[in-house]
């Protein structure tokens, strides 16, 4: 049964990643640091889907990069650029939006043998 | 602290990227995994089995690498499907079916048994079915690739006159597949032969077209070619197309009938067999004159089928 819900509930979150990775790298973050972030924050991905998608990010506009080098192992970091932003806001209001109507017609689960 | 394994891995992954990603991927996936290596040894794993982890769970190197590379994990996308699917299943139906009719007449003319008639019949459907399927694929499976329109787009604005034809993708590759096996079947008529007699090759076009008309052939459908190309890239008849239809049409037309009536278009060898399997000179003549007016049909068809589309397109 869980198993079943597992593909609805993948749909769901599909676009969330994008939105949550334009939010978090406001402040400038490197590929696994976003990973634990997202982790942390209950958006689980995994690391194959989340790092073509920052450069796919990059490739589009969103997200800028630079490396940094200062450390023992260089990483590079990415911070969400000005269309990013604008992105980003585009889909939190979508978010909400739809948040706003799938609260108008949730209803609470009840037994159906009740009616 | 990458070692051998997380080396191979990324080396894996960096072989199926264009040459100019490979140095930032290998880079990147190297502080990645580093730092999810780091990460679980801290938490108590070992080396080795922290690195076998965070690798399994990077899954299948190709899978990764199409990632990054924005690459599409399948042949022929939905985009594309439909138009392959219907575009296939027409050409299933038609060519297996012309070179059938092709290989049988040939055999009949090079007196072929019964079972050299059969027998060459089924190996030549086979073989055209399974090119027409490959050919057909791999165009759209390149079209996948290149990311190329196919005109044949489905929206509300097309439904209210369902007759209305755009020139897609289909018409192109349909065009593209035809006027190529016409020069393939040109070329093996005049090269190896497809009657064959004693083992000595009979032409059915008269090998004295040689040079200039068979050039002038060739440069009609190679006009005819590009004609195909450049309605593809319009997207949409006009009357310019039409005209242009129509004067390849007229040469073509008056190529072939020019040659049909001065009874230079076929071989003497060829027409001789016909003679020699009974069919009498009047019958001949005949056949011939059902020919000319067959291609003329088809012409003024397809000069009339241009013209209908162009007016059906300025709506």
């Amino acid at each position: 049964m869980v198993e079943a819900f597992e593909v609805h509930l993948q749909e769901i979150r599909r676009g969330t990643v994008v939105l949550a990775c334009l939010q978090l790298l406001r402040t400038p973050g490197y590929g696994y640091g976003l990973l634990q972030d997202l982790e942390n924050l209950g958006i689980a991905t995994e690391a194959n889907t989340l790092y073509p998608l920052l450069r796919r990010l990059e490739k589009q506009g969103h997200l800028t990069s630079s490396w940094d080098t200062n450390e023992a192992r260089p990483r590079k970091f990415y911070q969400t650029s000005a269309t990013g932003q604008k992105l980003a806001q585009a889909m939190y209001e979508e978010w909400n939006k739809l948040t706003k109507a799938i609260h108008g017609v949730h209803h609470e689960p009840q037994n159906p043998e009740e009616n | 602290m990458t070692t051998s394994l997380s080396e191979r891995y990324i080396a894996a992954t960096i072989k199926g990227l264009p040459e100019h990603m490979h140095d930032e991927v290998r880079l990147e996936l190297e502080a990645s995994i580093g730092d999810a290596v780091e990460a679980r040894i801290e938490d108590g794993d070992h080396q080795e089995v922290a690195e076998r982890a965070v690798l399994t769970e990077l899954g299948d190197p190709a899978v990764l690498a199409a990632g990054y590379a924005d690459r599409p994990l399948q042949l022929i996308g939905p985009k594309y499907f439909l138009t392959w699917w219907r575009l296939l299943k027409r050409l299933l139906v038609i060519v297996p079916i012309a070179v059938l009719v092709v290989v049988i007449i040939t055999q009949l003319l090079s007196n072929g048994t019964l079972g050299d008639i059969i027998g060459e019949s089924i190996a030549a459907s086979a073989t055209a079915l399974v090119h027409v399927g490959f050919w057909t694929t791999l165009a759209f499976a390149v079209m996948e690739r290149t990311g190329t329109e196919t005109g044949v787009s489905w929206d509300l604005d097309k439904l209210p006159d369902p007759r209305q034809e755009r020139p897609g993708a289909g018409d192109l590759i349909a065009s593209l597949v035809f006027l190529g096996i016409m020069i393939a079947v040109i070329l093996w008529d005049q090269t190896r032969g497809f009657i064959r007699i004693d083992d000595d090759p009979v032409p059915m076009l008269n090998p004295d077209l040689w040079p200039w008309s068979m050039v002038g052939l060739f440069a009609i459908i190679l006009a005819e070619i590009g004609f195909a190309i450049i309605l593809y890239v319009h997207a949409r008849w006009n009357t310019t197309l039409a005209i242009a239809n129509t004067v390849l049409a007229a040469i073509f037309l008056s190529w072939a009938i020019t040659l049909l009536a001065r009874g230079e278009l076929f071989s003497g060898e060829f027409l001789a067999l016909w003679i020699d399997n009974g069919v009498s000179q009047s019958a001949l003549y005949t056949l011939g004159v059902v020919l000319g007016l067959g291609i003329v049909i088809i012409c003024v068809w397809d000069v009339i089928d241009g013209w209908i589309k162009t007016s059906k397109s300025r709506v």
